[in-house]
């Protein structure tokens, strides 16, 4: 047996010295690339498996009898019936198993959050941008569950009430604000450390010993919500068990198959060996670690909803399993770079569901599940082991459109590692991102964790951030447009435009811009108004979190979030050691490049009066397009490493955070700022009016703590010193700073060098996080036919670098051709 | 708005400083680009580095033709956006000011060796990192030797490294001190043959020989800067047999055995339209064949050649 690690084991010794040189396991095996296909020839679907176990379950016996239960009990039971009662795939070759739908690639159907959204595309799913696909029937289904569900919804419980009505229609308009947490809270890192090393039983036999004594760990007697919350506990645990225990059965079931192979059956076998152990008992070998956690990822997965369901530190996690398998032999490191590949394939068989309308806030299906390698330990001492290249390894073999990687960088992050996860940026999928661990571990700080704590921070989803198993962070709770307060703020509370015959106000009532004698005037209405739609967001919010503690409480996510077993509590009923509710902000760079003009342009060189603006403004610069162009060419922007400007953005920042940090939830946890917007920034935008930076109306926001597009001219570098400029001490949901690049810029080792270096520097001057993507040619092609798709691009030209869209187009087709030739 | 374009008389015209440059010496660097140049190749991709003083250029692509330069230009010489009558025309450069859009643009800005240090300063942090520095390029930065000199003595007080990149064409006898602070210098070579090179160039290239010779005996010697060869390839101009044979016994004679190829790509066109200058001559666009060619070719004749930003500078056995 294990020794028992503890639920609290922040790092390992490095019980293995780093083989140097390190091996390079990023070629697939031929079982890697066959699941690899499969996957990625299978056409999306719908798996409508859940949503109709659970109206099974609802006229069942169980059902009936939960009804008349606690909240607790009834939610658990529900889970665990369909946990139990979901039918179980075994696919070609896999060699860690559990289907996370009926179908091997498909969204599944939430009737508890947003996704009735569907609805809208019905009739059109195969005619979709990304086609969906349903057979007759299915769509008959769907439409049956969605009109018997529509009104049940989190969503609909809290808002289809007297005088909430109109935040009901906000989820089909939004403008100041986007409420996610509507659709799902999600976003987790499990305590995985736990799961692996101890298995879900320590849990179990805590709740049974708790329900036994009728007392918490610590004595007091428990009430009887605390009662119904143990009982939950292991009620889902059963289910859990039992979903491992069919799996396992048809595992069994195919080995018996003739056709089937005597390497295949071993192999069968032992995948079922693994799921009658875990995740119930701790995990004895490398394998089985990942298998445990698969299972209790599926089951997060379908208890809650699915995005942003993250595995936190595995190269952590893992390492104890890892090292004693690779000495006593059983394994070596191509056969873990398999399985571990193999495990990142899993996670393609999920996917989000959004019909075309919200598609414009989310694009692009992800639903990040989220592995973090590299980074300090508890003691603020390097852990990068090998491992956390194995992980970067098996991406490199699979780059598929998930997992989502992240990998933590500090001043003693070795620099074969770094180099190493450029490479796979290299590659151009985007991955993996890069977090600043100085940055990154004091915002966690100010946020009320323990120094060790946020040393063991881990990402959930795309940036968003967790002490890994410890922490309840509803990280995507509602997204935030920033540039519209400032509309607001400059029409006393009324939008630009728009049917507004009633005059009414859309935000505050804050000072006419005629009355506006400084610059601070415009601040202080600027803030009045983000205050006042912080507000109006937190109240909406806090409904939602009221109705989930009884409509959709998470015994799951309680039982892998430490202090949930402590307290006796649910996490929707605050149970978790840490808690927050973290909001994202769209438009920074707007809102600071606007201010900035405003500061400059009025009350500087005094050109013209406020109101005057104001009035270009309304009319979307119309007949003073030599404005509009002055202020994007000739006024300066956040991204080219100008402190005048860059100290706007940072007031933007600060207003928007500090109205924020002004509020908690509803579970006593705190909410935090995060500076991302996933593609929120077009669908803002579109509602968004003119704005002093020049921006004209309808057009997208600025993204994350990206510059505004284009306007970064003067190279990456300057970027960064801007981003890093900017003080990210309040930002404990962190933030998202997307570059991109020609790949014939940072190809090769000279490529790699350089951007390693660059992030290095970046990262010591308190920079917080990048994301970078690598473009070719045909990436190139796209952008020369629609230059709004990727502005700020950056391609070599000869001896020098340029902004593509700055390009005439023969220059453009010339370095098209260039970059296909690869020569240059 | 631009400004600070008040003429100091001593100091060169700069006409770019970019940053996060990989192709012109080791690391990330910064390259500052320093107007006027005593050559004129017929394929050069930076006209605007030509004339020593400011230039202005009209970007007709980027004019929404508000007319703001025609009415702002105080001597009337703007009859119409990028009409521009050079004879009345001042550069007093209120029209590139003015004009909104930025398709009035002018191209040289006049720095002191200060202004020009605090520009570049913010990047050293990322030189570190990558082993990175400055590299003085044009134009001709050797026509600007001391005001050259004083910015490398400046950035080495700062531990930062220092290139420069020259046509070569400059007094054999003119003294080399100005090198002092200059860490390596990348020397552009094109024609080998005299006459061919005063026909495509403009100019001789006999002082430019005797300048190679003489850096490269230097750098062997450990008392200047490290060298490093590097040849246009232009199609069927320069990366002829004669002129790859030419230059690489050249090379063997001065005891160098690498050479930089950097690929012709017809990117100055839409530059010299903007300053309304003549269309350059077309010439063919290199292949990748012709460019495994001349590899190969310098190669048998003992010079191995790398791709800009690609070189082995570690291993050059020079001061770099």
């Amino acid at each position: 047996m294990n020794p028992p690690l503890g639920s609290t084991v922040l790092t390992q010794r490095k019980e293995r010295e780093i083989p140097e040189p390190l091996p390079s396991l990023n070629t697939p095996t031929k079982r890697i690339s066959a699941i690899r296909e499969e996957l990625l020839n299978t056409r999306y679907s719908i798996c409508l498996e859940r949503p109709l176990l659970l109206e099974k379950f609802k006229t069942s016996p169980q059902g009936r009898r939960a009804r008349s239960s606690h909240p607790l009990i009834r939610r658990a039971r529900a889970i665990s019936y369909i946990l139990s009662h979901r039918a179980p795939k075994i696919y070609d070759n896999e060699l860690i198993i559990g289907n996370m739908t009926s179908k091997q690639v498909a969204a599944n159907y939430y009737p508890e959050g947003g996704s009735i959204n569907i609805m809208e595309d019905l009739f059109r799913l195969e005619n979709r941008q990304v086609p969906i696909h349903l057979t007759f029937w299915e769509k008959i289904q769907l439409a049956k569950i969605g009109f018997k569900t529509s009104l049940s919804s989190v969503g609909g419980k809290t808002l289809l009430r007297p005088g909430r009505f109109s935040h009901f229609l906000d989820f089909f308009r939004a403008k100041r604000y986007f409420i996610t947490e509507e659709a799902g809270i999600g976003h987790q890192v499990g305590n995985y450390m736990d799961v692996v090393h101890n298995g879900l039983v320590r849990s179990d036999m805590k709740a049974k010993q708790c329900l036994e004594t009728g007392t918490l760990g610590n004595g007091a007697p428990l009430s009887g919500d605390q009662k119904a919350f143990f009982e939950s506990v292991r009620i889902v645990i059963e289910g859990i068990r039992k979903m491992a225990e069919n799996l396992a059965d048809a595992a069994e079931r195919k080995a018996k198959e003739p056709e089937i192979t005597d390497e295949r059956r071993k192999e069968l076998l032992s995948s079922a060996a693994a799921c009658r152990h875990v995740p119930y008992f701790p995990a004895r070998t490398f394998l089985e670690g990942l298998q445990s956690c698969w299972l209790v990822h599926v089951a997060l997965n379908l208890e809650d909803f699915e995005q942003g369901m993250s595995f936190g530190r595995l190269d952590q996690i893992l390492y104890p399993l890892y090292c004693r398998e690779m000495e006593n032999g059983r394994l070596n490191a191509e056969k873990a770079a398999e399985i571990m590949a193999g495990f990142q394939l899993k996670t393609c068989e999920t996917m989000p569901l959004y019909s075309e309308r919200i598609d414009q806030y989310f694009s692009g299906n992800a639903v990040a599940q989220g592995i973090t390698v590299g980074g300090t330990g508890a003691d603020g001492n390097d852990a990068t082991n090998e491992l956390s290249a194995l992980i970067l390894d098996a991406f490199a073999q699979i780059r598929t459109r998930e997992p989502a990687l992240h990998v933590r960088v500090h001043e003693n992050t070795p620099a074969w590692f770094l180099e190493k996860a450029v490479e796979v940026v290299q590659l151009g999928c985007g991955k993996p991102s890069f977090f600043g661990d100085p940055a990154v571990i004091r915002a966690l700080e100010n946020a009320g964790m323990t120094t060790e704590h946020a040393r063991d921070y881990a990402v959930i989803g795309c940036v968003e951030m967790a002490s890994q198993g410890r922490t309840y962070n509803s990280s995507d709770a509602c997204l935030f447009n920033l540039p519209l307060c400032l509309e607001l703020a400059l029409n006393e509370g009324r939008r630009f435009s728009g049917w507004n015959p009633l005059r009414k106000r859309f935000g505050a009532d804050s000072l006419p811009v005629a009355q506006m004698r400084s610059f601070e005037d415009v601040v202080a209405a600027f803030r009045v108004q983000v205050n006042d739609a912080v507000g109006e967001m937190v109240r909406v919010i806090s409904w939602l979190e009221k109705t989930y503690r009884v409509v959709r409480p998470t015994a799951i996510n309680s039982i892998v979030t430490e202090g949930c077993l402590d307290k006796g509590a649910d996490v929707t009923w605050g149970g978790g050691l840490y808690d927050l509710t973290s909001i994202q902000v769209a438009g920074l760079a707007d809102a600071g490049d606007s201010l900035y003009a405003i500061k400059k342009l009025v009350f500087e060189e005094k050109r013209m009066s406020l109101s005057s603006l104001v009035e270009i403004l309304k009319n979307n610069f119309s007949g003073h397009e030599s404005l509009r162009r002055e202020l994007v060419n000739k006024f300066s922007h956040y991204g080219n490493g100008i402190k005048e400007v860059d100290t706007m953005t940072q007031l933007a920042a600060d207003i928007y955070s500090d109205a924020i940090l002004s509020h908690k939830n509803t579970r006593g946890g705190q909410y935090v700022p995060g500076i991302y917007s996933m593609t929120c920034h077009i669908g803002f935008g579109r509602k968004t009016g003119a704005l002093p930076s020049g921006r004209p109306a309808g057009a997208r926001l600025s993204n994350g703590l990206s510059p505004i597009d284009g306007l970064d001219r003067c190279g990456p570098t300057a970027v960064l010193r801007s981003a890093a400029s900017l003080d990210s001490s309040k930002w404990a949901n962190c933030c998202a700073l997307n570059m991109k690049f020609d790949k014939k810029i940072v190809s090769g080792k000279t490529g790699r060098k350089a951007l390693s270096g660059i992030f290095r520097t970046y990262f010591d001057q308190g920079g917080m996080q990048v994301q970078v993507n690598v473009l070719d040619a045909d990436t190139l092609r796209a952008a020369r036919r629609d230059p709004s798709a990727h502005p700020g691009l950056v391609v070599r030209v000869a001896g020098y670098c340029a902004y593509f869209n700055d390009l005439q187009p023969t220059v453009q087709e010339e370095i098209i051709e260039r970059t296909a030739h690869g020569i240059g | 708005m631009e400004s600070g374009n008040m003429a100091h008389p001593k100091n060169p015209a700069v006409f770019s400083i970019q940053h996060f440059c990989l192709h012109d010496g080791p690391g990330v660097r910064s390259i500052v680009f320093l107007k006027g140049c005593p050559l004129r190749c017929a394929w050069c991709q930076n006209p605007e580095s030509w004339k020593a003083s400011p230039d202005i250029a009209f970007k007709a692509h980027l004019c929404i033709d508000c007319k703001t330069c025609v009415n702002a230009c105080p001597q009337d010489a703007i009859a119409a956006p990028g009409v521009r009558d050079v004879h009345k025309c001042d550069l007093c450069f209120t029209c590139v000011e003015n004009c909104p859009s930025g398709a009035m643009t002018c191209f040289g800005k006049y720095y002191t060796p200060e202004s020009l240090m605090e520009e570049l300063r913010p990047e050293f942090p990322f030189f570190g990192n990558t082993g990175g520095g400055v590299t003085f390029s044009g134009g001709e930065p050797t026509l600007f030797s001391g005001f050259v000199a004083d910015l490398a003595n400046r950035l080495h007080e700062e531990e930062i490294h220092t290139a420069l990149e020259t046509c070569g064409y400059f007094d054999p006898q003119k003294d080399i001190r100005f090198l002092s602070d200059i860490d390596l210098v990348l020397f552009d070579i094109k024609l080998y043959d005299e006459a061919e090179h005063s026909k495509y160039c403009g100019k001789s290239n006999t002082d430019i020989k005797k300048n190679l010779t003489r850096l490269a005996a230097l750098s062997f010697s450990g008392t200047g800067p490290g060298i490093w060869p590097r040849l246009p390839l232009i199609p069927s101009i320069t990366d002829t047999h004669e002129n790859l044979t030419g230059w690489a016994e050249f090379l063997n004679n001065i005891g160098i055995s690498f050479l930089t190829l950097v690929p012709y790509h017809n990117m100055g066109g839409p530059k010299r339209q903007w300053l309304n200058l003549p269309s350059a001559p077309e010439f063919p666009t290199l292949t990748d064949e012709s460019l495994r060619a001349s590899i190969n070719l310098l190669r048998e004749n003992g010079i191995s050649c790398f791709a800009p930003g690609e070189e082995d500078w570690a291993n050059s056995g020079l001061k770099t």
